[in-house]
């Protein structure tokens, strides 16, 4: 882990208001592993006070590049917008503990809902290197708020996308399209990253398939090395030899979690 | 350039701090995962998080959200306990090249007490620091800090028990924090440290719901320096033990004038979550400070307001 000076390369908008930044930052990219984080500070630590944390969508180690999407949603994504080639921005990574990697020969299902899918994007990639078979589903409102396909397209064998309005692909959930994926036969794992409400509902789903699930949690973060003890989950189950035992920190114990460790309950927003 | 080396090393009531930054409870956890990110040794010294008599488990989510120039946070004392403390993380403190301070609290006049007397054999713990801003079961739930004879009554109780440096963390929310400051004194605190967070509220009017798990919160960051200087300014007039000054603190000119204003010694918190390596960079440009205005020792700048 280390505090980089990293160098903004290109900060490109791809889609409606979704952002990709490819960062210079050689000691992040040689050690950052699929599902781990970044925290990018934008301001100069008074507003916006604290670092953007995000997960990292892409990684090229022998250039020393890492690339995040971002969705321009608040002030410090703006001010990330904002920055232009050869801006220096500190970049502490890489943070968090990534995706746990399923059995060889394993097929595997990626579940992305808006700007959800970053994570599985670099994931998707490392998977399909060691030979997995891939699909990647990705729910969102709108035709226009789905990532390019030149994007999509590396992370998987088959993209399917579904829209909220039916402006593109499937016209309703992603949850629809993975059913569909879950009726085929073989060993299967499923990997996750959305809205909490669409989490909640593919952990369910793999529950009862009785199919592995692992999700990227996302939760309001002020530090991203665990010092603040603010981005706290709900366990499922208190285990009685942790420090910490009924919330874990979704930045230093996560942000990738076991589905069934995570009380999917009434404190977050629908 | 180099002729002259400024005296950074503060004696704050018989603690000998190298220099006068400290990192605040609840923004350094118990050290372990700044290691690889900033150097102890070239702090003052590190405030632990709170430790309570019993673990806790913390407020329910949303804990954090950011607001101008500051942020709210509901933690809600989320802690090991002691027993778990002592066991798994004082190891890391007691090996740090660094004065540590171990914040304690508890929820009875007793269970303060008790919480000093169970750490007095514990070698190497530089000062206890006592959070007096939770909640007081016996008294219906008004937390101790808020009223002078309550927030005595649980400094009388840690002084009786313990022959190590007491520092008093007083909150901003009060009406007339030097009283609560000359009571703390009167019971047998050795130092005062100032302030802790404000209550805050930040409202999600989509949801029309309040952000915060915990409904309120207590908000930090630059945004609340000049109430706190303020009150580091009030109390040290109004009590004659070292005061510890808190509160925004993100450069080194703000460590100045903290010490200008009356503080012996500060702590660094909520810059730390921006930068892990804040409070190292503080000392550095202090450093550079005092060797620009040639300056001898940064201790004769405490109290030095003219006004």
């Amino acid at each position: 882990m280390i505090d980089e000076q990293a160098r903004l390369l290109s900060n490109r908008e791809v889609a409606a208001d979704f952002y990709l930044a490819r960062l210079n930052a050689p000691h992040i990219a040689v050690r950052v592993e699929p599902g781990q984080f970044v925290n990018i500070q934008v301001g100069a630590g008074v507003a916006p006070l604290l670092r953007v944390p995000l997960s990292v969508s892409g990684v090229d180690r022998e250039a020393g590049i890492i690339e995040v999407l971002y969705e321009e949603v608040g002030p410090k994504t703006r001010a990330l917008s904002q920055f232009g080639p050869d801006a220096v921005l500190p970049t502490l990574g890489p943070l968090g503990k990534g995706f746990v990697s399923p059995p060889e020969g394993t097929r595997v299902v990626l579940v992305g809902g808006g700007i959800g899918v970053p994570p599985l994007l670099y994931w998707g990639l490392a998977l399909r290197q060691r030979a997995h078979q891939t699909v990647l589903l990705v729910g969102a409102r709108t035709a226009n708020k789905h990532l390019p396909s030149e994007l999509l397209a590396p992370a998987a064998d088959a993209v399917h996308l579904a829209t909220d309005d039916g402006s593109l692909g499937h016209a309703g959930l992603v949850t629809d399209l993975l059913r569909h994926e879950l009726a085929e036969e073989g060993p299967c794992a499923v990997y996750c990253c959305g809205p909490h409400a669409m989490m909640q509902a593919v952990a369910a789903i793999c529950l009862e398939a009785q199919v592995p699930c692992q999700v990227s949690l996302e939760e309001y973060m002020a530090c991203g090395i665990g010092i603040c003890v603010g981005c706290a989950v709900e366990l499922a189950t208190a285990k009685g030899d942790t420090d910490y035992g009924r919330y874990a920190r979704v930045c230093v114990d996560g942000p990738a979690f076991d589905a069934r460790q995570i009380k999917w309950g009434s404190t977050w927003p629908t | 350039m180099g002729q002259h080396m400024a005296d950074l090393s503060i004696d704050f009531a018989g603690v000998r701090l190298r220099n006068p930054v400290l990192l605040a409870s609840g923004t350094c956890n118990y050290g372990q995962e700044l290691l690889p990110l900033t150097d102890f040794a070239r702090l003052g010294g590190l405030v632990t998080k709170t430790i309570t008599p019993q673990p806790r488990g913390g407020n329910p989510p949303q804990r954090i959200v950011e607001t101008p120039a500051g942020m709210l946070n509901s933690i809600g004392l989320q802690n090991p306990g002691l027993e778990a403390f002592v066991e798994k993380q004082w190891p890391l403190l007691a090996g740090l090249d660094a004065q540590v301070v171990v914040n304690i609290a508890g929820f009875s006049v007793e269970e303060f007490g008790q919480m000093a007397a169970s750490l007095e054999a514990l070698a190497g713990i530089a000062a206890l620091e006592v959070n007096i801003s939770c909640p007081n079961v016996e008294a219906g739930g008004d937390n101790f800090a808020t009223r002078p004879q309550t927030a005595a009554a649980a400094i009388a109780s840690v002084r009786s028990r313990t022959q190590r440096p007491v520092i008093a963390k007083l909150t901003p929310n009060v009406t007339d924090i030097a009283e609560i400051a000359r009571a703390v004194v009167d019971a047998g605190a050795d130092a005062v440290s100032l302030i802790n967070t404000l209550v805050g509220m930040a409202i999600d009017m989509e949801r029309r719901r309040p952000v915060l798990g915990g409904i309120t919160g207590g908000l930090s960051g630059p945004a609340i320096k000049p109430v706190a200087l303020a009150m580091v300014w009030k109390v040290a007039q109004a009590v004659a033990v070292p005061v510890m000054g808190i509160g925004g603190i993100t450069t080194a000119s703000d460590v100045l004038e903290f010490m200008v204003a009356g503080a012996s010694a500060v702590q660094v918190g909520t810059a730390s979550f921006v930068n892990p390596n804040a409070g190292v960079e503080i000392v550095e440009n202090l450093r550079a400070y005092c060797d620009e205005w040639g300056m001898d020792r940064i201790a004769s700048l405490i109290g030095s307001l003219r006004c």
